[in-house]
């Protein structure tokens, strides 16, 4: 079966390929968000279910040498809808 | 007035912030100045401003001085009568201002100052007008209209021709003061009539005095004539300084004077201030009807006292007295009103301008004054007491007020109204209706349905549960292709329902139309006409910019050896292969060593990426859309062609599908098998359902055996393991999707194959999954019992059809029936010493770092006897097949599984009613099979 002749022509379609299928999501703001990706649009809006947010916070009051550490927040969401301005990368979640 | 702007503007803003608030103090209501932004109220400010010394300026107070009376000082003052008649005369001039009529005696009767009089007449009447024009034009503030007023009045004036002179003086000569010596030019009959009356007077006079007195006649003849050409001549000279100062008044006419057709911003605020004036002007007429109503109270109240009681009149003289202000006002409205030609006119254009608005206004106040003087005048007949009628004249106040404000308050409306419809009809109905075609052209899709495909199917799950009759789709179509959705189907609505029919009228139209179009575009030939204005050249190669992606249409035999995708292909690559380039190059080899290299003449292949299995299922969503599509446009079978047609593409597309789904993929080619490996993602397992629908019996079956013969390389068997652990990782939770997933869709789609099933296919099946697969390992997921149980039922039902329906086409023959026992007995050999460890409870407490003995923790117990479930249903199936051997086994296996729930219910070990009720009906379900009961178990 040759894949490319269903026609992906465009960046979108490979979104298309990961369609209710789970999604690492890269987020302006040190955020990034896993889910399962049940919708988008041109803007790269998404609506994710079952999502884990991942927020990296950086104290930058604190001494040098506590800064290194890089404190993660995490919290889940049943289902999100991310807006398409905050996305820098719609990926696959890496397979181990 | 200065010449430069801004002095002039700061005067006629402070004369437009006066007028304003002039009007303001009137009228309590927001004043409704819509386009006056622009008035500077140049007109108003010219009529009414800085008049006040007009009168000082040109004479009009106080006697006149002699210093301008050129006439008068240089004539030679021959005799005292010459004299004294001057002195009259300039008596007479003071007199004119208030007196007109005098004046006009006085001037005619004195031939010799009459050189004079005219400047001073003629200024005086045209600056001291005292015509009720004149007035009028003061108080309207209508100065125009006033000048064509006073024009004929000018013209009227004594001072022009000298040959009229004659007539007046005849006129008047009646009116000669008689001692008065004749000076001046008199005519014969003048003279004779004299010398008559002097003959007559002295019949006895002496002939020489007489004599003497003609020749001193003749002699002051002489000298009067000589004076008189003297005379003429200054006569001559004033005029002419006359007619330089009218000029000269002419060009810079006083402000009362000026000619707005003159002025240079006449026609630009004509109209404004015909506006105004038309607003003062009602202001004023309502005002006047106040007091005119007020004068008729006054003379009915007059009348009221006249009739009754006549020795009141002096009486009701003074009252009148006291309000004889008001009568003069009304009076002098009233004159004016009836009188003014102006008035009347400007009343006529008002009336025809504000047709609506004001003679419904006057009609209302004058039928109410009308009634109320009625009813007044009836009670005044009847002698009514003043308090009541203070009282009534209060009422009648009171209505009027009231009558005004909804007056006000109607014409606030009206103009909020006007000022809200504006816009109205600015737009004709064929401009809407293009607009209306722009948007619904947006609205028109080659897929109606497809477009509005979540709003349909709301529609038809709203329909169905409504219990209506399901209109199939809500679209509007149009013959070859495009129509618009319609969505829901509105509710009752009487005025949408006919706004869709237009839209849908015009719809229709806009496509006819475009189709026209093209169709004209057809017979023109496009073809002739291009590059007729020259060739464009299409892309400067050298310009575009290197692409960096180059997703190319027509691709390499897989993603991995192409590498046009790297970033995914890649990574599917390293997934799948391991060592990419090593795998490669080795899988490339045993292609090229072509069937030597499979077994049973299948070329092995790799399995199928990741990224191909969604790019796969993907094209099958597609293909899906597209059949479910054509199913809901199948044409009746009536019309042969169409349906035969429509029969071929729906052949088409499912057969397509068919390939898609690689179930015809010879078993070996892979591992997993690329059908299995569709299977893999949530959405390839929910697809199947969806695709079952239009797939034929046969390539179910096909697809069962497929199923079932690479069951072991599914990922739900693969990975059960993960279920048996306690912790709740992603891991963990993305299996039990997929289980979820599985049970869901695939299990749903194959259950009705299998419900048909011979029972010669279920012992095929039972074998074929039996060999290729390790029963307890898959026994042990939830995907495989409910695969076994599936085909044990299925036995059962066929065994018991046996049994009822002696000669059924599904009979199986004994030797069908003796494979099934030896499947059967294979099975329960393989599972029997597993049957404890089926139990996913069993599985989970011995993960658990507690002891498996006793009872379990009440936390976990509840959901560990819902996962039970399906395996007590496994195993009472089971039992139902079981001999009684085998029944034994399974008896003496599970007593104490089942001794353990009965004691825990029985001895209160659960945490409610519910658990208990759980546990007891899981037992049953196995001890019923075997003809047992829970309740029979004594502990």
């Amino acid at each position: 079966m040759d894949p490319s002749s269903t026609g992906i022509q465009e960046p979108f379609d490979l979104i298309r390929l990961s369609l209710s299928e789970r999604v690492y999501v890269k987020l302006r703001g040190d955020r990034e968000v896993t889910g399962i990706l049940h919708a988008y649009d041109g803007h790269m809006n998404l609506i994710l279910s079952d999502v884990e947010e991942t927020i990296m916070i950086v104290d930058v009051d604190a001494p040098l040498e506590e800064r290194r550490a890089v404190k993660m927040a995490k919290r889940k969401m049943e289902m999100l809808f991310v807006r398409g301005d905050g996305v820098i990368l719609v990926s696959p979640p890496s397979r181990t | 007035m200065s010449f430069f702007g801004f002095e002039e503007g700061g005067l006629e803003h402070e004369k437009k912030k006066f007028l304003e608030g002039g009007l303001k103090e009137s009228e309590d209501v927001a004043v409704y100045t819509w386009g006056e932004e622009s008035y500077d109220g140049l007109g108003d400010a010219l009529l009414e401003g800085g008049d006040e010394l007009n009168d000082e300026t040109f004479g009009a107070t106080g006697a006149i001085g002699k210093d301008f009376d050129f006439s008068s000082q240089n004539l030679p003052v021959t005799s005292p009568s010459t004299g004294r008649v001057h002195d009259q005369h300039s008596r007479a001039i003071e007199q004119q201002p208030r007196e007109r009529t005098p004046r006009i005696e006085v001037t005619g009767s004195s031939p010799s100052v009459q050189p004079h009089a005219p400047p001073a007449d003629s200024l005086e009447s045209i600056w001291d007008d005292k015509s009720p024009f004149a007035i009028l034009s003061r108080m309207n503030g209508a100065g125009h209209s006033a000048d064509h007023q006073r024009a004929p009045s000018a013209s009227k004036s004594p001072f022009l021709p000298s040959a009229t002179n004659d007539n007046r003086a005849i006129g008047h000569q009646t009116s000669i003061p008689q001692g008065v010596n004749h000076t001046g030019v008199r005519t014969l009959q003048e003279i004779e009539a004299e010398m008559h009356a002097i003959a007559q007077q002295s019949r006895i006079s002496q002939r020489q005095e007489l004599l003497r007195q003609e020749q001193l006649q003749q002699l002051r003849r002489q000298q009067e004539q000589q004076e008189h050409l003297r005379q003429n001549q200054l006569q001559q000279q004033d005029l002419l300084r006359l007619q330089q100062l009218q000029q000269l008044q002419q060009r810079t006419p006083p402000p009362r004077m000026l000619s707005h057709s003159q002025s240079p911003r006449f026609h630009a605020h004509q109209i404004l201030q015909l506006q105004q004036e038309q607003e003062r002007q009602q202001q004023h007429r309502l005002h006047e009807l106040q007091e005119q109503l007020r004068m008729e109270e006054l003379e009915r109240h007059v009348r009221a006292q006249q009739v009754p009681a006549m020795q009141h009149q002096g009486q009701s003289l003074g009252r009148r007295q006291t309000s004889f202000n008001d009568l003069q006002a009304a009076q002098g409205v009233h004159q004016r009103r009836i009188h003014s030609p102006a008035f009347v006119d400007q009343q006529h254009t008002q009336n025809s301008q504000n047709a609506q608005l004001l003679p419904h206004n006057i009609q209302l106040q004058q039928r109410l004054l009308s009634e109320m003087a009625q009813a007044e005048f009836m009670r005044d007949m009847q002698g009514v007491s003043p308090a009541e009628q203070e009282q009534l004249r209060a009422e009648a106040m009171r209505k009027i007020m009231e009558t005004e404000r909804m007056e006000e308050r109607r014409r606030r409306k009206a103009a909020k109204i006007a000022h809200m419809s504006r816009y109205n009809d600015l737009m004709t109905q064929s401009d809407k209706d293009f607009i209306t075609r722009i948007q619904v052209s947006q609205l028109v899709t080659q897929d109606p349905y497809a477009e509005d495909f979540y709003a349909q199917v709301y529609g038809a799950i709203l329909r169905s549960r409504l219990g209506l009759q399901s209109q199939d789709e809500r679209v509007l179509k149009f013959g070859s292709g495009g129509g618009v959705g319609l969505g829901l189907a509105q509710k009752g609505g009487g005025r949408r329902q006919s706004a869709m029919q237009k839209m849908e009228a015009q719809v229709e139209r806009i496509v006819s139309n475009a189709r026209l179009r093209e169709k004209e575009k057809g017979l023109h030939s496009l073809h002739s006409l291009q590059g007729a204005l020259g060739k464009t050249s299409g892309r400067s190669y050298k310009a575009a910019p290197r692409q960096l992606l180059q997703v190319e249409a027509a691709n390499a035999t897989t993603p991995t050896m192409s590498g046009a995708h790297p970033h995914i292909s890649k990574e599917d690559a390293i997934e799948t292969n391991g060592e990419g380039a090593a795998r490669e190059a080795a899988k490339l080899g045993r292609e090229a060593l072509g069937a030597a290299a499979g077994t049973d003449g299948v070329v092995k292949m790799e399995p199928l990426a990741q990224r191909q299995v969604l790019v796969i299922l993907e094209s099958l969503y597609d293909l899906v859309l597209s059949v479910e599509q054509l199913r809901r446009d199948q044409p009746p079978e009536e019309d042969e062609v169409a349906f035969n047609a429509w029969q071929m593409s729906y052949e088409d597309l499912t057969e397509q599908l068919w390939i898609n789904l690689k179930v015809m993929v010879p078993l070996e080619t892979s591992d997993p098998h690329p059908f299995v490996s569709l299977l893999t993602p949530a959405k390839g397992k929910k697809i199947l359902p969806r695709l079952s629908r239009h797939i034929s019996g046969p390539r179910m079956l096909t697809l069962l055996t497929l199923l079932v013969a690479c069951f072991s390389q599914l990922d739900v068997f693969k990975q059960a393991g993960l279920l048996d652990s306690v912790e709740d990782t992603p891991e963990r939770q993305e299996v039990d999707r997929q289980t979820q997933a599985f049970l869901g869709s695939v299990m749903q789609s194959i259950l009705p194959v299998v419900a048909k099933a011979e029972l010669r296919l279920v012992s095929g099946l039972l074998g074929l999954f039996l060999d290729r697969c390790d029963v307890v390992a898959a026994a042990q997921t939830k995907p495989g019992i409910a695969i076994l149980t599936l085909f044990l039922s299925r036995v059962e039902v066929i065994k018991q059809n046996m049994s009822t329906v002696v000669d059924s086409p599904e009979t199986p023959t004994p030797e069908e029936a003796q494979q099934w026992q030896l499947m059967f007995d294979h099975l329960f050999q393989l599972v029997a010493p597993h049957f404890l460890a089926l139990f996913p409870s069993a599985r989970l407490a011995s993960a658990l770092p507690l002891p498996s003995h006793g009872p379990a923790p009440p936390s976990s117990s509840l959901p560990t006897d819902i996962i039970d479930q399906p395996i007590w249903q496994f195993l009472a199936a089971l039992a139902l097949h079981a001999s009684s051997e085998q029944q034994q086994i399974l008896v003496s296996t599970l007593r104490e599984k089942v001794l353990e729930n009965v004691t825990s219910v029985s001895k209160g070990w659960v945490a409610d009613e519910e658990e208990g009720e759980l546990k007891l009906a899981n037992v049953n379900l196995f001890l019923h099979a075997l003809g047992l009961d829970s309740s029979q178990i004594e502990i």
